[in-house]
């Protein structure tokens, strides 16, 4: 098996292990999170396929699809559950900062990892910082809508 | 060509007002929910589906990225699901509430149908008209079994902060 299909495995299995780690009375937190992030990769990820910005030359159900199923079904969802579910409500600002710096940053390093040195993902017209800035800014966007989603209606008990 | 093109844009349309109009707003986080979990689970179908041929979209949004029918998948589809579920009545007996699934899954069935026959944007495959009905039941009864038990606790829903 070539490293691409190792690498999407333990994609799998790494995001799978993260979900047994979320506490039973957060599960619908993370579920709402999840969709929400799903709702917007679904979208993004065939854009930015279709106008060329970004090529996934390995994938699953590559003769239907030429986005990125793991990543954009699976994997950002659950790590979006996760930042939802362990985001450090009522810790100062510099902690909340670097909380979104943190994850934004480990995702960005490890995509282009995988950019460099594998088939699975291949930037065309791409930059790191643009997978950076839009993942942080998608992470903040879940965050609000998490909160507005489980916050308590006005008026009512 | 431009049949389809304005299908697309009616079923944005429609949906959108459908949203607004039959979601009154305290159902919104309901609607909204429910619109989600059915987007992931058709997500999630209809890519073996169309892998394996039982249906193709000849004529969709964006041929290069996907062969999934977008607007369908994406948005109006989950956004008629919304409506069913917000509007569903949980005390009705069994068999009422069997015919408001049963009427609506005909419905969609019946427009899925009348769009593949007189449009490019669906094309059956292995899939037949009785396949199709038992599909979007199948979708709709599974969406319905995640957002029931999303729902089931009233009170650990809004008990609870982020």
């Amino acid at each position: 098996m070539k490293i691409e299909w190792w690498i999407l495995l333990s994609a799998f299995t790494v995001t799978t292990g993260i979900l047994f780690f979320i506490q039973k009375n957060k599960i619908r937190l993370a579920l709402v999170a999840f969709l929400f992030k799903q709702v917007i990769t679904f979208l993004m990820g065939a854009v930015v396929v279709e106008f060329g910005l970004i090529e996934y030359p390995v994938r699953l159900f590559a003769s239907i699809n030429r986005t990125s199923f793991t990543y954009e079904y699976y994997v950002l969802p659950v790590i979006c559950a996760a930042f939802n579910v362990w985001y450090p409500t009522n810790k100062s600002t510099l902690i909340q900062l670097s909380y979104y710096v943190g994850y934004s940053s480990v995702l960005t390093i490890i995509e282009v990892i995988i950019e460099e040195y594998t088939a699975l993902i291949k930037y065309i017209h791409w930059e790191w910082y643009i997978t950076w800035i839009t993942v942080c800014f998608v992470f903040f966007i879940s965050h609000l809508f998490c909160i507005w989603f489980f916050a308590k209606e006005k008026g009512r008990a | 060509m431009l049949m389809e093109r304005l299908i697309l844009v009616a079923m944005w349309l429609f949906g959108f007002v459908g949203f607004i109009l039959f979601i009154p707003r305290k159902n919104r986080r309901k609607g909204l929910f429910a619109f989600m979990m059915f987007q992931s689970i058709i997500w999630l179908c209809d890519m073996p589906a169309f892998k394996y041929g039982l249906l193709s979209a000849p004529i969709r949004e964006f041929p290069k990225a996907t062969d999934l029918a977008l607007t369908i998948n994406y948005f109006f589809y989950p956004a008629l699901f919304s409506i069913f579920y917000v509007h569903k009545k949980v005390k009705d007996g069994l068999w009422s509430r069997f015919a408001y699934f049963f009427v609506w899954v005909s419905i969609i069935t019946l427009c899925d149908i009348v769009i593949e026959r007189y449009t490019d944007l669906l094309e059956y495959g292995l899939l037949t008209w009785y396949g199709m009905w038992i599909y979007i039941g199948f979708l709709f009864f599974v969406s319905r079994v995640c957002c029931n038990w999303f729902f089931k606790d009233n009170t650990l829903f809004h008990g609870k902060q982020t």
